[in-house]
């Protein structure tokens, strides 16, 4: 039965790789009764927690699919999202943002905000996603809430508020105090399920009136009533919980919450904490484009009776066909009904409607605005958008960079073959950063995504997942070409074999663009090339660009303007225009100074104080360029940019470096120009192979 | 070129003599003002003046996060490029980037001490070799003397100037010359200080020691739009 949505929560757990957001996950599953065991991450069991649905995750103890799953606690509807949790997976990351109303940012109270934390919390910056803290592990040696929630004031720049008190810390970790009742909780029973409240033990007495005070403080800044209670000593809860509530949704707080996933203490208050503070789908405006309107911004409106605004946030292969995972932003989406893709203009017929919990489901009969549900066996990519009929909108169209990196991969048998063509098909579905296709040359299958590891986890699952066997061959860097200076081009092509011939002559320039990929502009007065022919000009300067004439790397940032031409009455033609095309891109790009471009990282290594200049030292001998080194006391993050060919088995050096005691996360950052001595060795192993 | 022409335009150059720096190697600057005026922007474009010159410029935060510091660079390097009509910014924004770099500490644990060490990482691994040094957020309290002289010191050995930046109070006292009390006692190892003075809806940028400006040189202004001197 689906609650009015004011009792809706669409939630996300995010956070940063190992501080046990999928144990808090499956916790929270077990207190709300969707489960009836408690499984561990890294279980000896070997049953693995409830969200972790990819065999792979399982045994490398990390979540990569963000699996939807629902729940229910006091009367509330939380659908929950597993976002995964490492940074080369970032589009998936992307995706579950965008369908969440609110998050719990989980830190671990030893490891506090590492640079993934940084990563993540920049993400729910860019998509406004309010947020509460839950610092976990609280039970671990070394724990120390204080100086994470320092860490998130100081690194993530928030408003932060403390919620709870611990009653002891690391083993000696009974429970929290909560600031608002002014109660100690503990946590009772084999799994933490009975919630024993009792008064605040002695000794905590004066940090918790102290704490209380700083709460009332910050929170009566969102909340005139709660000031003027304050100021006549008469405050009550529920003041409080709307001050918070209020400050939250608008991200202008963090409350901050803790407890240990691990050993069920502090999840029964963060569920609470979700319905109190975070908001439901009413209380979020939404926006899509209007394609008619020059994408036009149109705000959404979270009513079940207006036209249907639906967006394909994740699609699974499932035993029974594809698995589309969807949030309602409006109207509502019913068995039966007619629907339309907006991508591809196709009518879509609703079959069957589930809502899932991981890896078992269970059948609907509509999905309601505000809601997140499945859809079965409809044929579509993630990030589709699909509306009923009348309306053409599309939900905000995401960024999506270009791949930087290339692999072959060539199968073991002919099986093998089978079952690698059906994954690579389903992952560029699912992942419209990961690209596949046949080299021309070698006729291997090439894969390329956004990082090594991006790409050793997708030969991981197609090993698993389809048992697909495949050799990988050495991972190749996405280089490019461009031209620095304008040249100008004038080329006849001219061909008389016997018959009809070929007559074609293009004169114009290309210059260097940093905006855009490609431009075509036709500056032709007095149809010296008649009309009829331009297109084919174009394409032909278009199939140019696939592979550029230095090195046979595509071709980039180059606008080419044709301005004058000739034709022939008879020999004229689209082929001869086309080719007469390719040769006056020759022409013009051999004068226009053409080089190579390689695609530079945005690396940041988090490491130890005492190894940071043997990491910078790492970083100088990969041509990297240090940008910043921000001291933190014990770690320090240095931030560089590094050429990604330079980068290939780095987290093996860097582990060797620190003990393994430092990591780095990568992104891209940006193309610039390769050196004059690494372009000759390109040139020298090019002509080699 | 481009550079070349930023450097004719920027009105800080009437701070400097023509084309050599106001400051020589082991020299000290110091800009005061009240927290918010502007001590940050200035110093950050000090910073952009020199590293159009192509020289290294370390810049120490006490206070900011690496992230914030970058922003301040990019907002000031957007506007110098804004009122000159410069259109590459991107591919002179890469070439003055290598430059720069950026270190940040907490400022209750930075030390001299653990500043020399990290340097020592720099340029015995020859990955930076600064040659301006900019420290944003020092505290000037009674313990400053014995760090400034060793910040000295390291300025000399290492052939580099430092410029400061120096928060001043609503309760500070001065003497005739402008100089806040807290700093007289320190005023010996300044070469330069320059007061940020808001006036009305300007901030007057006043030179309390070292090269005068010249006088038919019209007074320089910190225009709080943008955060850039004009002259």
């Amino acid at each position: 039965m689906e609650k009015a949505s004011e009792k809706v929560r669409n939630i996300g757990i995010s956070a940063h790789i190992d501080s046990g957001k999928t144990t808090l996950t499956e916790r929270i599953l077990f207190y709300s009764k969707r489960i009836h065991a408690i499984h561990d991450v890294k279980g000896k069991d070997g049953v693995g927690a409830t969200m972790d649905s990819m065999e792979l995750e399982k045994e490398r103890g990390i979540t990569i699919a963000s699996a939807a799953t629902y729940c229910e606690w006091r009367e509330h509807e939380i659908n929950i999202i597993d976002t995964p949790g490492h940074v080369d997976f970032t589009i998936e990351v992307e995706r579950a943002l965008k369908v969440l109303d609110g998050a719990i940012l989980v830190l671990c109270s030893v490891g506090g905000v590492q640079s993934q934390s940084i990563t993540v919390d920049q993400q729910m910056k860019r998509y406004k996603v309010p947020c509460l803290a839950f610092i976990n592990k609280c039970d671990r040696s070394g724990a120390n809430p204080s100086r994470v929630i320092e860490q998130l004031k100081n690194k993530l720049g928030h408003n932060t508020v403390v919620m709870q008190i611990p009653i002891g810390l690391e083993a000696d970790f009974e429970g929290v105090v909560d600031l608002i009742s002014m109660k100690a909780v503990y946590f009772d029973g084999i799994n933490g399920e009975i919630v024993r409240v009792e008064d605040i033990p002695e000794n905590l007495l004066s940090e918790i009136a102290e704490k209380r005070e700083e709460l009332i403080d910050v929170a009566s800044m969102f909340s005139d009533e709660l000031m003027e209670a304050a100021l006549e000593d008469n405050v009550t809860e529920e003041l409080i919980v709307s001050a918070v509530r209020k400050a939250t949704i608008s991200r202008e707080m963090t409350p901050v919450f803790m407890g240990s996933a691990y050993k069920n203490k502090g999840i029964q208050p963060i569920l609470d904490a979700v319905t109190n503070f975070l908001p439901s789908p009413d209380e979020v405006e939404n926006h899509a484009l209007d394609p008619s309107n020059n994408e036009a911004e149109v705000i959404l409106c979270n009513d079940s009776q207006k036209p249907l605004v639906a967006y394909a946030f994740k699609i699974e292969e499932g035993q029974y066909g594809q698995l589309t995972y969807v949030r309602v932003y409006q109207g509502m989406l019913e068995k039966g009904d007619t629907i339309f893709n907006v991508r591809t203009g196709k009518k879509v017929k609703i079959g069957r409607l589930a809502r899932m919990h991981a890896n078992q489901m269970e059948e609907i009969g509509k999905i309601s605005a505000g809601y997140i549900g499945a859809l079965f066996g409809i044929d579509c990519a993630s990030g589709d958008t699909f509306v009923s009929k009348g309306i053409n909108f599309t939900m905000t169209s995401m960024f999506i960079p270009n791949p930087v990196i290339s692999l072959a991969i060539i199968p073991r048998d002919s099986t093998a073959e089978v079952n690698m063509s059906k994954a690579l098909n389903r992952f560029s579905k699912e992942d419209p950063t990961f690209k596949t296709y046949v080299s021309e040359e070698t006729g291997d299958t090439i894969i390329s995504g956004m990082g090594e590891l991006h790409l050793e986890v997708y030969v991981e699952r197609m090993r698993r997942e389809y048992n697909a066997e495949v050799t990988t061959g050495t991972p190749t860097v996405s280089y490019r070409e461009t031209i620095t200076r304008l040249a100008e081009f004038n080329y006849t092509h001219k061909k008389q074999t016997g018959g009809a011939g070929q007559f074609g002559r293009i004169a114009g320039y290309m210059e260097p663009i940093t905006e855009e990929e490609f431009v075509f502009e036709n500056k032709i007065t007095g149809g010296s090339i008649p009309t009829q022919f331009i297109s084919a000009c174009e394409k032909g300067f278009r199939k140019c660009f696939e592979k550029g004439p230095k090195m046979e790397f595509p071709v980039t940032g180059i606008k080419i303007v044709i301005n004058d031409g000739q034709s022939h009455s008879v020999d004229s033609s689209d082929m001869a225009f086309y080719a007469a095309a390719r040769g006056a891109f020759r022409e013009g790009y051999a004068k226009a100074k053409p080089v190579i471009h390689e695609p530079i990282m945005k690396v940041v290594v988090e490491t130890p104080i005492e190894y940071q200049g043997a990491v910078m030292g790492s970083l100088n001998q990969r041509r990297g360029i240090i940008v910043a080194s921000q001291d933190e006391g014990y770690m320090c993050a240095i931030e560089v940019q590094v050429p990604l060919s330079e980068m290939f088995g780095y987290s093996t050096v860097l582990r060797s470096l620190t003990q393994g005691k430092a990591q780095f996360t990568m992104e891209f950052h940006i193309y610039k120009r390769v050196p004059v001595l690494i372009a000759e060795e390109l040139a020298k192993k090019a002509k080699k192979d | 070129m481009l550079k070349k022409e930023l450097l004719f335009r920027n009105p800080l150059r009437l701070m400097e003599h023509k084309t050599e720096d106001v400051l020589q190697s082991g020299g000290f600057g110091a800009v005061l003002a009240r927290s918010g005026v502007g001590k940050t922007a200035l110093l950050v474009q000090l910073a952009m003046d020199s590293l159009l010159r192509n020289k290294n410029v370390l810049h120490i935060s006490l206070n900011d996060s690496v992230k914030k510091v970058c922003l301040w660079y990019e907002e000031v390097f957007r506007n110098i490029a804004d009122q000159n009509n410069i259109r590459q910014i991107e591919q002179l924004w890469e070439a003055i980037v290598p430059h720069r770099l950026i270190m940040t500490f907490k400022v209750d644990t930075f030390s001299v001490p653990k500043l020399k060490e990290r340097m020592t990482d720099l340029i015995e691994q020859n990955i930076f070799l600064p040659q301006v040094m900019l420290i944003d957020g020092l505290p000037f309290d009674k313990d400053t003397k014995k760090a400034l002289t060793e910040l000295k010191k390291l300025a000399e050995s290492r052939f580099m100037y430092i410029w400061f930046t120096v928060r001043t109070h609503r309760h500070d006292e001065y003497d005739p010359d402008g100089m806040p009390d807290s700093l007289l006692h320190l005023a010996d190892l300044f070469d330069v200080i320059v007061h940020l003075q808001p006036e009305g809806k300007e901030i007057h940028v006043k030179t309390l020691k070292g090269v005068p400006l010249a006088c038919d040189c019209p007074e320089l202004i910190l225009d709080p739009s943008t955060m850039l001197v004009k002259g």
